[in-house]
């Protein structure tokens, strides 16, 4: 009931803005061509279910390999970086460097290089997704207060055990945020790449709509990528209550 | 039991503690007392072996006539700062020392577990720190640090943290634990009467450097403790650290 409460105001303006559209489409006759009706997007999506269907599980699966790889490409640099001061100063300028390259240029050659299958897509979502997770978790170790590193020094701890016992812990909160920035890129990510090239996906759906002058299902298809973006968002949000130490404990006693 | 000879801590432009010297006995609580910042942390943290990388320390230091290296094996620290894991419960906290210093979890755990009655911890073994009360968390620090074993306990202004009644209780409650075996105990603090009123021997530091500049029994036992028997030594000490401050 309470996610219905916090809700309920997105859910207000969106069915506003849906009715305006839907009145200025039935009162303009503007051609569908140029812009379909939210019904006419529905129903779209109705009549081509299977076939996005089948483009949303290709969208997918790309997305989840590259956002999974991403992640623990993530963890693994992030603790390379905070072991190695050498490495943070010489890796972080080329870091954010690399966020500066739009995807628009790189898209097109990742599939030059790597062709039609998977490569191109993933590594296109692991350089997209990768950097706000990276910072995160970098800024998160560091995060740790002095004291409680002292008192783990002061105990005989080494290095790893204090990254392990209390830098990691205290990295969770800003992990999580950093994950959410980087899910709600993935799925643009995979539509971006398949875009520039590939024989499924969304990506591609919407191409081949867009060429055949069909506005509605180009619409259909970029509101079954949102939906997947907000249902990653969810199932990232679920893991985060799920993995609390505190709920863990609470739900088996 | 512990000494350190001639401890000298700088940051590159300032002294901050110069030629200190003090030693520690098994079996007894020295206090060391002294205004905000002359230097009674940085003391204790060259001790701990956290000093911050920034400072230079020169000075040496001998467990039973052998010299030591920081941090040490016989030696439990408790930071000023509040330093329970808020990710942890009470037991694991508890644990912690143990576990770092390689037993094993479940016997770590047994052990914690066995000491949480007397600390009057019972039944919130499995409590977060942020469930309970500032009494009780500080009472799980001092499981912490108390459970390790060590024979050398510093303790850095443990009861800042505490309202004034709660403090009053904890001070002969600390003085009870201590005294359960033989330790050599090194507590900071910049309250007088805590000082006295605990301490076996209060030791009065100025600052700008830091020095010692004074060292002062009390063989007061503790049940005769009252506030006139201490007024005499409470009010020479007043003196002593008014005239310090500028
Ligand atoms: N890392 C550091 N770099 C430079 N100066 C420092 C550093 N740490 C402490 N100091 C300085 O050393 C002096 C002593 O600090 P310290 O924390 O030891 O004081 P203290 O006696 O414990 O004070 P308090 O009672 O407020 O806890 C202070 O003037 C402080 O500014
Ligand atoms: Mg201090």
């Amino acid at each position: 009931m309470t996610s219905v409460r916090y809700l309920f105001p997105s859910l207000v303006l969106l069915a506003a803005f849906l009715a305006i559209w839907e009145g200025y489409v039935a009162l303009t006759d503007v051609s569908s061509l140029v812009l379909p009706a939210p019904s006419d997007v529905l129903n779209g999506l109705w009549v081509e279910r299977y076939v996005i269907a089948r483009h949303t599980l290709a969208t997918l699966g790309v997305a989840l390999v590259g956002f999974s790889l991403s992640v623990i490409f993530a963890f693994v640099v992030s603790i390379l970086l905070h072991f190695s001061g050498w490495l943070r100063r010489g890796m972080m300028p080329l870091l954010v460097a690399s966020q500066t390259v739009p995807i628009v240029a790189l898209a097109p050659l990742m599939v030059l290089w790597f062709g039609f299958g998977l490569l191109p897509k993933v590594l296109l979502v692991i350089l997209v997704t990768f950097f706000p997770m990276v910072v995160s978790l970098t800024s998160g170790y560091a995060s740790l207060p002095r004291a409680f590193r002292d008192q783990l020094v002061s105990m005989g701890a080494t290095r790893w055990v204090i990254f392990r016992r209390a830098a990691l812990p205290s990295a969770r909160a800003q992990f999580f945020s950093g994950l959410r920035i980087s899910a709600t890129y993935a799925i643009v990510a995979t539509i971006f790449a398949e875009y520039a090239g590939a024989r499924r996906g969304l990506g591609i759906y919407i191409l081949a709509a867009k060429n055949n002058f069909r506005a509605d299902l180009v619409l259909s298809a970029v509101f079954v990528s949102a939906c997947l973006t907000l249902v990653l968002l969810t199932v990232i949000k679920g893991i985060k209550r799920m993995t609390r130490r505190r709920y863990r404990r609470e739900n088996n006693a | 039991m512990l000494e350190v000879r001639g401890l000298t801590i700088r940051t590159g432009a300032e002294t901050l503690v110069e030629d200190l010297s003090l030693s520690l006995a098994e079996g007894s609580l020295t206090c060391l007392i002294g205004p905000s910042g002359c230097g009674k942390s940085s003391v204790v943290k060259w001790l701990a072996g956290v000093l911050a990388p920034e400072l230079q320390a020169k000075g040496d230091a001998l467990i039973d006539g052998s010299t030591a290296i920081f941090p040490h094996r016989d030696i439990a620290y408790q930071p000023q700062q509040d330093t329970l894991f808020p990710w942890l419960t009470a037991a694991e906290n508890a644990c912690l020392g143990l576990e770092i210093g390689g037993m094993e979890r479940r016997a770590a755990r047994d052990r914690v577990d066995a000491l949480f009655p007397t600390f009057g911890l019972e039944g919130h073994e499995e409590s977060f720190p942020d469930q309970l009360s500032g009494g009780m968390r500080q009472r799980a620090a001092f499981l912490r640090t108390i459970v390790q074993d060590a024979r050398v306990l510093l303790l850095d202004e443990p009861f800042s943290a505490l309202d004034a009644v709660t403090r009053l209780c904890m001070q002969d409650w600390l003085v009870a634990r201590l005294a359960e075996r033989p330790r050599a105990v090194l507590m900071v603090t910049h309250d007088l009467y805590e000082a006295t009123q605990m301490a076996d021997r209060v030791l009065v530091m100025a600052g700008g450097p830091g020095r010692i500049i004074a060292d002062i029994p009390i063989s007061t036992p503790s049940a005769e403790r009252s506030e006139t028997a201490l007024a005499e030594i409470r009010s020479s000490l007043k003196l002593m650290l008014l005239k310090e401050i500028p």
